[in-house]
């Protein structure tokens, strides 16, 4: 027992091991990408995509519910930073608040509907609220740009009041203020799942009635899960559109919640760093099979396939340690 | 959660895995661009080739291919090979707004081209001003990309919705009347476009009425059935793509083509080759179009094209991309240079030769809006005709790009240079 027990642990990769190799990968990314044909916003758009899939996850990997509504959550952040930049202040900090409160406090809105739905019917009534907030956006043409999208807006420079910290023009400076912003986001989930309220959502996730019958007011907590949820993803939506200085409507469409739910489950959506890896292999195929030919959907989604096939856990369901069983 | 359980064995499968996991990875590993001898020029060609815009899209990649392939021939820009880069859009705007990075940060292009979507080309505008890289739309047609939003880098080869709702206006008052009905499609391009051609039609002293419908709509009864109780001169069809199309069969199965004109702004080759017989009808603008017996230089151009197309006639989108291209070498070429601000102002106010505007007009970017103020095609679309399967479409008259264009200053284009 004790043998097995010492070789597998030797190989098993350690949470302190993938949190070196991870955040090391991150922040010397600008200097390791241009020697293998990548760029720094590639890398900014793949922090992006995960942080928005990291959000699903905490509802889909760790409560157990699938949602496939949250680009609307995206997409509100990302409306939300622009509308602010063009028509309220110039600050990019200020953006970033209001554009997740205002796609985390719909998605509050829409989950006090929502809690009662399991299954598909959960997942057919975030659709459709998503679908809702994309044809808000797409006709309200004087407000959001309409189908045109949103612009007229550019990122500001961080002002400390000692100094100022350019990332508009530097997309070095930039690409490192999504790293700190992704760090604290993820650092903070983390903390909820340590918690024991994330201890409550795995309960809920393994055993919804053995957690009912426990007393736990499981309505009250899928709904604060889903909250939390929607706040992280707006969030991610906020940078997207800092980093495009553009945001449009189909960021709030189905597809991109397809995309969303995507890259978490290739991922592995029962891990915490599963949709950063989702987003590296979607981003990338995205960006370089595109450029070779025109059926790279085809290899999108034949690579879906066979990882659901081959790694249902996801790609970093495979690395870390089955559960004791 | 994974940390407090008990570890299993390396098995052998575990292996094989991750094995094979890893050795998928390698197709999606990014490719290294190799050194060449020779530095050549490069092109960034952004589009969506996929997605609903992809027929158009495709039109003006085989119309770029070909171009540079034919300039390669001919000794290049400023002597160099030209290089061009294709990019896939996806007809979504993040996507677009990525490659452009893409093409600009790892590739280092010396142009950007793109974007078919008019949404697309302006988000692209940003990255391109924002990095001062010279960037042509050669068919994006939304209005403020050479008016209130136009940019010293930025160069529009096709239309704008108001040169074509100018355009067709006047010819449809001329021959019709003035009494008309927009049947319109409910979003920003949408309601340009009505608002174009209602400023057009009241200068002429016109009235109107009409319906805005969904961009998807197929179920047009209800607003034909408005519009033939409104007896108007003329039906106004500003649908788009299949849209156009069910509202066009409509029409014609309801027996209205015998009651009044059909028109509409812009038909392409590629939409009307999918239009069953029956209902090519109507009035309508081509931006260019393949037949133009007084004019030599466009039959040479035809006759040399047309292989590389399979045999078809090119498009008014393959003719946008031999525009684009060729407005880069003349603009480097006067330049002498490849930097923007000078390739730019070069550009400004170039007058193209005759074989490349392939035009009965002479035609020139505009200087005040960066504006092709190309000529305009209007007239009859029709069952394919003597002149082949393309044949489908009959010139009625050709309208000057600067009398459908009114003047620069009313475009709200105001154009800051860097300094």
């Amino acid at each position: 027992m004790s043998t097995v027990t010492t070789r597998a642990d030797a190989t098993v990769v350690r949470p302190w091991q993938q949190l070196v190799v991870i955040w090391a990968l991150l922040l010397t990314a600008p200097f390791w990408l241009p020697l293998v044909g990548g760029y720094t916003a590639v890398a900014a758009r793949v922090l992006v995509m995960a942080l928005a899939a990291m959000g699903l996850n905490l509802l889909l990997g760790y409560t157990g519910v699938l949602s496939f509504g949250h680009a609307a959550y995206f997409g509100l952040g990302a409306y939300g930073a622009g509308l602010t930049l063009k028509y309220v202040a110039h600050s990019t900090p200020l953006a970033i608040v209001a554009g997740t409160l205002l796609g985390g406090i719909a998605g509050m809105l829409f989950g006090l509907l929502l809690v009662r739905r399991r299954g598909v019917y959960f997942a057919m009534v975030t659709i459709a609220f998503g679908q809702v907030c994309f044809y808000i956006a797409y006709k309200w043409d004087d407000f959001t740009g309409g189908y045109d999208g949103l612009r007229g807006f550019v990122r500001a420079p961080l002002d400390f009041g000692l100094f100022t910290i350019d990332i508009t023009n530097n997309g070095m400076l930039f690409y490192y203020f999504v790293v700190v912003v992704f760090g604290l986001a993820v650092g903070l989930q983390a903390l909820i799942l340590r918690s024991p309220f994330g201890r409550t959502m795995l309960a809920i996730r393994e055993n919804e009635r053995r957690a009912r019958f426990l007393g736990l007011p499981v309505e009250k907590h899928i709904w604060i899960s889903f909250s939390i949820s929607c706040f992280f993803t707006a969030l991610a939506g906020t940078l997207y559109a800092l980093l495009n200085n553009f945001a449009d409507p189909l960021g709030l469409n189905y597809i991109m919640s397809g995309n969303i739910v995507m890259i978490a489950v290739m991922g592995g959506m029962r891990t915490f760093w599963g949709p950063l890896v989702g987003a590296v292999l979607f981003v990338l195929l995205q960006d370089y099979v595109s450029s070779m030919t025109t059926n790279w959907m085809s290899f999108v989604g034949l690579v879906f396939v066979l990882v659901v096939l081959f790694f249902p856990r996801g790609l970093m369901g495979v690395l870390q340690r089955k559960p004791s069983a | 959660m994974s940390r407090n359980g008990v570890g299993p064995m390396v098995r052998r499968r575990r292996i094989l895995k991750v094995g094979a996991g890893i050795g998928a990875l390698q197709f999606t590993a990014p490719f290294i661009i190799q050194a060449r001898g020779e530095q050549p020029v490069k092109i960034g060609f952004i589009d969506p080739i996929t997605g609903s815009l992809s027929a158009l899209a495709v039109s003006e990649v085989e119309g770029a291919k070909w171009t540079v392939e034919q300039m390669n021939k001919k000794g290049g820009i400023l002597g160099r090979p030209v290089e061009l880069l294709v990019e896939d859009s996806a007809n979504d705007t993040g996507t677009g707004v990525q490659k452009a990075h893409k093409l600009i940060e790892r590739d280092k292009v010396d142009v950007i081209m793109g974007d078919v979507n008019s949404g697309i080309a302006y988000a692209i505008m940003g990255v391109t001003s924002e990095k001062k890289v010279l960037h042509i739309v050669p068919g994006g047609h939304t209005d403020p990309i050479t008016g209130k939003d136009c940019k010293w880098n930025t160069f529009r080869t096709c239309n704008t919705t108001a040169m074509d709702a100018a355009a067709v206006t006047g010819e449809l008052v001329k021959k019709f009347g003035k009494k008309w009905f927009f049947i319109t499609p409910d979003y920003a391009y949408g309601k340009t476009l009505q608002e174009n051609f209602v400023k057009n039609l009241k200068k002429a002293g016109g009235t109107y009425e009409g319906d805005m419908l969904p961009i998807a709509n197929t179920d047009f009864s209800a607003t034909l059935i408005k519009a033939k109780a409104y007896k108007p001169d003329v039906l106004l069809n500003n649908m788009g793509g299949a849209a156009q199309l069910n509202c066009m069969k409509q029409f014609v199965q309801f027996g209205m083509a015998k009651e009044m004109a059909l028109g509409g702004a812009l038909y392409e080759i590629e939409t009307l080759r999918s239009v069953p017989k029956e209902a090519l009808t109507g009035w309508w603008v081509m931006e260019w179009w393949w037949n133009q017996p007084n004019v030599p230089a466009v039959k040479q151009f035809v006759d040399a094209i047309s292989p590389a197309l399979g045999g078809k006639k090119p498009s008014a989108r393959h003719w946008f991309s031999y525009v684009s291209i060729n407005a880069v070498r003349l603009a480097a070429e006067k330049a002498k240079s490849l930097e923007a601000v000078k390739m730019a102002h070069a550009l400004s106010d170039l007058e193209l030769p005759p074989e490349i505007a392939l035009s009965p007009n002479k035609i020139r970017y505009r200087g005040g809006d960066h504006q092709l103020m190309s000529d305009l095609f209007v007239g009859q679309v029709q069952p394919a005709g003597p002149g082949g399967p393309d044949d489908l479409f009959k010139v009625e008259s050709v309208v000057p790009g600067e009398q459908a264009a009114g003047s620069a200053e009313a475009t709200g284009c105001k154009i800051s240079w860097p300094a």
